[in-house]
């Protein structure tokens, strides 16, 4: 138990430290895991009462994935959405897996790191938009709505790595069983939800909270994943309020949040599994192929390399989600692999997006002379 | 009835973003933040790069009322509504801070109604608002107050209440 205490004072310190030169806390709250865990001094070691605020953290994190989820507010937006979901997509899975499997992950390992290598995080991609005054460029939005299309991705590759050995009909109907009761409920329920949110004593948080819970261990106890129950009813809450729900949850979020991550650190042996060169690879193509589907995103909506340049800068960063699924599927090789990529790239994104006008400008000099934009079909890959 | 097209569009993750475009060809664009501060940016015709501004609730409202052409003086604010469907009435809604001079009476004491026609609509006190105090209302020392009333009447109310 002190254990938990210690590591959460010293991710407050960080976290003003990070809040005060505008970086990301993520990379600081896993850097001060692996100091304090196995990797390092091993003062701290995960008990029972860590673990469950562990998977509290992520199953909140997946919850508010899941309130993200209009679906009326995904169509409007729909040819722009996909054009740069889709190149980001196939650039960055097909690197990021590739890359893996020849550095001698197995198949199963390389789609993991895939995965992970892939998925931008939103919290820094949105966080590195306002504080850096950028929601008003013509590139905020593609970046906003990429993010969006990452988050579909990470459910469909939840459901493939949940379902495992077992039959896919019979998993998929299940699942589709679950969505459908929840969606239900939302909908019939929706006048007994806002009356309930309305109220100004502790009902809405305990509701908020216990939902979430008695969501997760009833779908374990059908054999469901409770990753994807917990975003289904994330997504079902999203049809009634789903901003009052987000105020609710937030507090559990952001606390068991920091627990995970700093956890995630401690269990994570960085010592031996992976040799330096391989993790190096993979964070230097992390970064690389970002700039690469950015620069072809921004040539494919605004006929820009320059305005992909921009795109790049503030989704270099892998946070959240990528830890989730280390932590969910990864073995100890994928885990320290992610935990590497996810702290180098976070911080590069942090400074990429920070610089990312000044940067552009000296790029823009040379870059004029590619004169015409290239067609949208050469981003169709 | 708008010259300019406002656009408003929900982005998720971020807020709510309201954008129109001016007669001269310069945007504007709002952004309400989840986090609750609201970031205004303003974007030159021709200019490549936008310039913004971060706000609080308190200092995005206070930019409304300047834009909406009150006029105001330190903490001191007021708003003048014509009505021309009513004779051309003018009805001027004023904030102001009550003295000690004024401080433990009560509405009824100072008989403001009485004394200058306007009313006491409101009292701010420790940021909680109290909306059509009863005459029993008892002032304190920097209750900000906002008074209803014609123009004379409010002028009354600064010559006979305020000095009290």
């Amino acid at each position: 138990m002190e254990g938990i205490i210690l590591a959460l004072f010293i991710c407050l310190l960080l976290a003003l430290v990070s809040k005060y030169l505008t970086i990301p806390a993520i990379p600081f709250y896993i850097i001060a895991g692996v100091i304090l865990g196995k990797t390092g001094l091993g003062i701290v070691a995960p008990d029972q009462i860590s673990s469950f605020f562990s998977d509290m953290g992520l199953i909140f994190l997946l919850f508010f994935v899941g309130l993200g989820l209009k679906v009326d507010k995904i169509s409007e937006n729909r040819s722009e959405l996909l054009t740069s979901g889709i190149i980001d997509l196939n650039v960055n899975m097909i690197i990021g897996f590739v890359a893996a499997y020849l550095l001698g992950f197995s198949l199963v390992e390389s789609l993991i790191v895939a995965a992970a290598f892939y998925i931008s995080s939103t919290a820094m991609a949105v966080t590195s938009l306002i504080e850096n005054r950028k929601l008003m460029m013509r590139e905020s939005e593609p970046i906003i709505w990429l993010m969006v299309f990452e988050d579909l991705v990470l459910i469909i590759v939840l459901a493939l790595l949940s379902a495992g050995n077992e039959n896919l009909l019979f998993f998929v109907a299940k699942i589709l069983l679950g969505l459908a009761l929840l969606y239900a409920l939302a909908h019939y329920g929706k006048e007994f939800l806002v009356s309930i949110l309305e109220r100004d004593d502790e009902l809405p948080v305990l509701f908020t909270f216990i939902a979430v819970v008695v969501t997760a261990s009833f779908a374990l106890s059908l054999g469901v994943p409770d990753t994807l129950m917990v975003i289904a009813l994330g997504a079902a809450f999203a049809t009634t309020d789903p901003d009052a729900f987000e105020q609710q949850a937030r507090p559990f979020k952001d606390v068991f949040m920091v627990i995970f991550f700093v956890f995630f650190g401690i269990t994570t042996d960085l010592s031996g599994s992976v040799s330096l060169s391989v993790i190096a690879i993979i964070c230097t193509l992390a970064v690389v192929s970002k700039l690469i589907s950015g620069v072809l995103t921004g040539l494919a909506l605004n006929g820009s390399a320059r305005s992909g340049l921009e795109i790049w800068a503030n989704t270099i960063g892998r946070g959240e989600f990528s830890i989730a699924l280390a932590a969910l599927y990864g073995s100890p090789a994928v885990a320290a692999t992610i935990a590497i990529m996810v702290i180098v790239t976070s911080l590069v994104g942090s400074f990429a997006a920070k610089y990312s006008i000044s940067l552009s400008r000296r790029f823009s000099g040379s870059g004029r002379r590619h004169g015409p934009p290239f067609h949208r079909a050469r981003a169709g890959h | 009835m708008f010259p300019m097209a406002l656009r408003s569009l929900n982005l998720p993750g971020v807020g709510t973003k309201y954008e129109f475009e001016t007669d001269k060809g310069d945007t504007v664009a709002i952004f309400f933040t989840k986090k609750g501060s609201i970031q205004m940016y303003t974007l030159q015709k021709g200019c490549q790069t936008s310039s913004a501004a971060e706000m609080t609730p308190v200092e995005a409202r206070r930019l409304g009322n300047i834009l909406t052409g009150a006029i105001i003086e330190a903490d001191q604010e007021s708003v003048e509504i014509a009505f021309s469907a009513l004779a051309d009435l003018r009805i001027t809604v004023h904030t102001y801070i009550i003295p000690h001079t004024i401080a433990r009476k009560t509405i009824e004491d100072l008989r403001i109604r009485a004394k200058t026609g306007a009313t006491v609509i409101a009292v701010c006190r420790q940021d909680k608002n109290i909306i059509n105090p009863p005459p029993s209302f008892v002032f304190e020392t920097g209750d900000a107050v906002l008074v209803i009333g014609e123009t004379d009447q409010l002028k009354l109310f600064e010559r006979e209440i305020m000095v009290d």
